[in-house]
């Protein structure tokens, strides 16, 4: 059954595949990390402790995670569509090089310290979005 | 061999009665009788496994430490019993709060469950087909020889200081170790990019290489810390950021983000570790300001040497994206010095000029 993107059943689908693709997790280790990821106006939560996604959320604080990951939802979209082309994120669509230059995904956090988090398990959060690829994501533009 | 035992054990007849005894099965076992403290530790996370920090309780563990070891300058395992007469190592670094973070021990087992080896995890093949003396390939190898010389560094700095650094202090010099790892594995994966195919290496960089050294030669090692993780590593995880963002091909992109994911363990100890030693002694943020005014004239020199800013420029298609990475860097660079307690040094940093320089 298709899953709509954004919606909390799509990262609910990505959290289950963080248990059935638990190789994948593990061999890129630990990762402890509480961030957001806001889609538009619409935010997420998710958690992941060692190696998988425990929990996510719609909405709530924003000072208490680690990081946001903002961008508008187009831009999202374009993401999740190329990761479900391509396999996983192509050089042109990985939360790296989206959050970078240019602010295509701004990130916001208030203590550096936490942002770091981001980077220090970037590639385990950048395989929970990977993930999308096994998922049949029905693409809300229209939301754009 | 230039140590030497103040007893000739082989000729000391009591030491050959005690062995006879214990060949004709008269044990003593004193030592059974002695432990100290029985306690039961067990993974607390069993997804985790059974960490350092699943031990660290009671005698065992780092919160009974004193600020100053005075009683075991040995060999001897933090929490065991110490018997009259250990020889000395001669530690120098016998200060707690010069090398200490609460984090260092969960630091140490993230480094080695997230470890990747660039022989298998590259996916080397994807760069088959570059034309050696394309202007982008050429500039991909003056960065890696750049990072070839900083991960060397950075294995040689840990090096100088863990047996410098007292026993008691355990967790800390198991996370220098990893860091050594850590240092090596990025010289071992760039000097491999730099050499793919029909690669080279290419320049080794001067100023550079006066920021490297500034690195390594310090006198103490909340100094060398500051150096290394807050000042050096912050941008590597830089370049690793633009490494991957720059990349056009699948290694490129391994490459990049596993640099920034490595990187960053050295900024979060250096963070805590500073954090921890100025709130424990303001008194050390004016000492370790005053090398920091130092240090950041010798990081100007190098983030504006031709061998490093060139390359990147190539690679981004012009000044301004690289002025954008550089003033990033800077204030999240600032920040951390701020969250590590050492003040606002904006208007005492060379690096804003620098950049303004850089924009104009």
């Amino acid at each position: 059954m298709a899953v709509r993107f954004p919606s909390l059943q799509f990262f609910e689908a990505l959290q289950q595949r963080t248990v059935e693709a638990r190789d994948r997790f593990e061999k890129l280790g630990y990762c402890d990390t509480t961030f957001g990821v806001r889609v538009g106006e619409e935010l997420y939560r998710v958690a992941f402790e060692v190696y998988e996604c425990t929990g996510v959320w719609e909405g709530g604080d924003p000072a208490e995670l680690d990081f946001v990951l903002v961008g508008p939802a187009p831009v999202w979209s374009e993401m999740v569509e190329a990761i479900g082309r391509n396999g996983g994120a192509d050089a042109d669509h990985t939360l790296n090089t989206l959050s970078h230059i240019g602010d295509v995904i701004d990130v916001e956090f208030a203590d550096p310290e936490r942002y770091d988090r981001f980077f220090r398990y970037m590639t385990s959060i950048q395989e929970f979005f990977d993930q999308a690829q096994y998922l049949d994501v029905d693409l809300a533009r229209e939301s754009a | 061999m230039s140590y030497v035992s103040p007893r000739d054990r082989s000729q000391d007849p009591t030491i050959v009665q005690k062995m006879v005894d214990v060949m004709l099965g008269d044990l003593d076992l004193s030592w059974m009788s002695s432990i100290r403290e029985r306690v039961a530790f067990r993974p607390s996370d069993s997804r985790r496994g059974f960490t350092l920090d699943d031990i660290n309780g009671g005698s065992y563990g780092p919160d009974t430490l004193p600020e100053i070891v005075r009683n075991n300058f040995s060999m001897a395992p933090r929490g065991a019993i110490l018997v009259p007469g250990l020889p000395s190592l001669g530690y120098r670094v016998n200060r707690k709060s010069d090398v200490w973070a609460d984090s260092a021990p969960a630091l140490f087992e993230e480094g080695k469950s997230r470890r990747w080896a660039p022989a298998v995890d590259v996916p080397w093949s994807a760069l088959d087909g570059r034309d050696p003396q394309d202007r982008r390939e050429l500039a991909v190898r003056q960065l890696a020889t750049d990072l070839v010389a900083i991960g060397l560094v950075a294995s040689d700095v840990p090096a100088y200081w863990v047996w410098r650094m007292n026993q008691e202090f355990h967790e800390i010099k198991y996370l220098l170790c990893l860091q050594m790892f850590d240092g090596a594995r990025l010289a071992e994966a760039f000097r491999k990019r730099a050499l793919y195919g029909s690669g080279s290496l290419g320049v080794d960089c001067k100023p550079l290489a006066e920021l490297l050294k500034m690195v390594f030669d310090c006198d103490t090692y909340p100094e060398a810390s500051l150096s290394q993780n807050l000042v050096l590593f912050p941008w590597v995880q830089a370049i690793g950021r633009h490494f991957e963002y720059l990349a056009d091909n699948a290694a490129d992109t391994i490459l990049g983000m596993r640099l920034a994911q490595d990187a960053t363990r050295f900024i979060a100890y250096g963070t805590a570790h500073l954090r921890q030693l100025t709130a424990t002694r303001p008194a050390e943020a004016d000492v370790l300001n005053d090398h920091l005014d130092l240090l950041e004239n010798g990081l100007v020199g190098a983030l504006g040497a031709r061998e490093v800013i060139e390359p990147l420029v190539v690679l981004s298609g012009g000044l301004e994206p690289v002025a954008g990475l550089y003033v990033r860097t800077t204030d999240l660079y600032l920040a951390r010095l701020e969250r590590a307690g050492l003040g606002d040094r904006r208007e005492r940093s060379p690096l804003p000029d620098f950049l303004a320089m850089l924009s104009d």
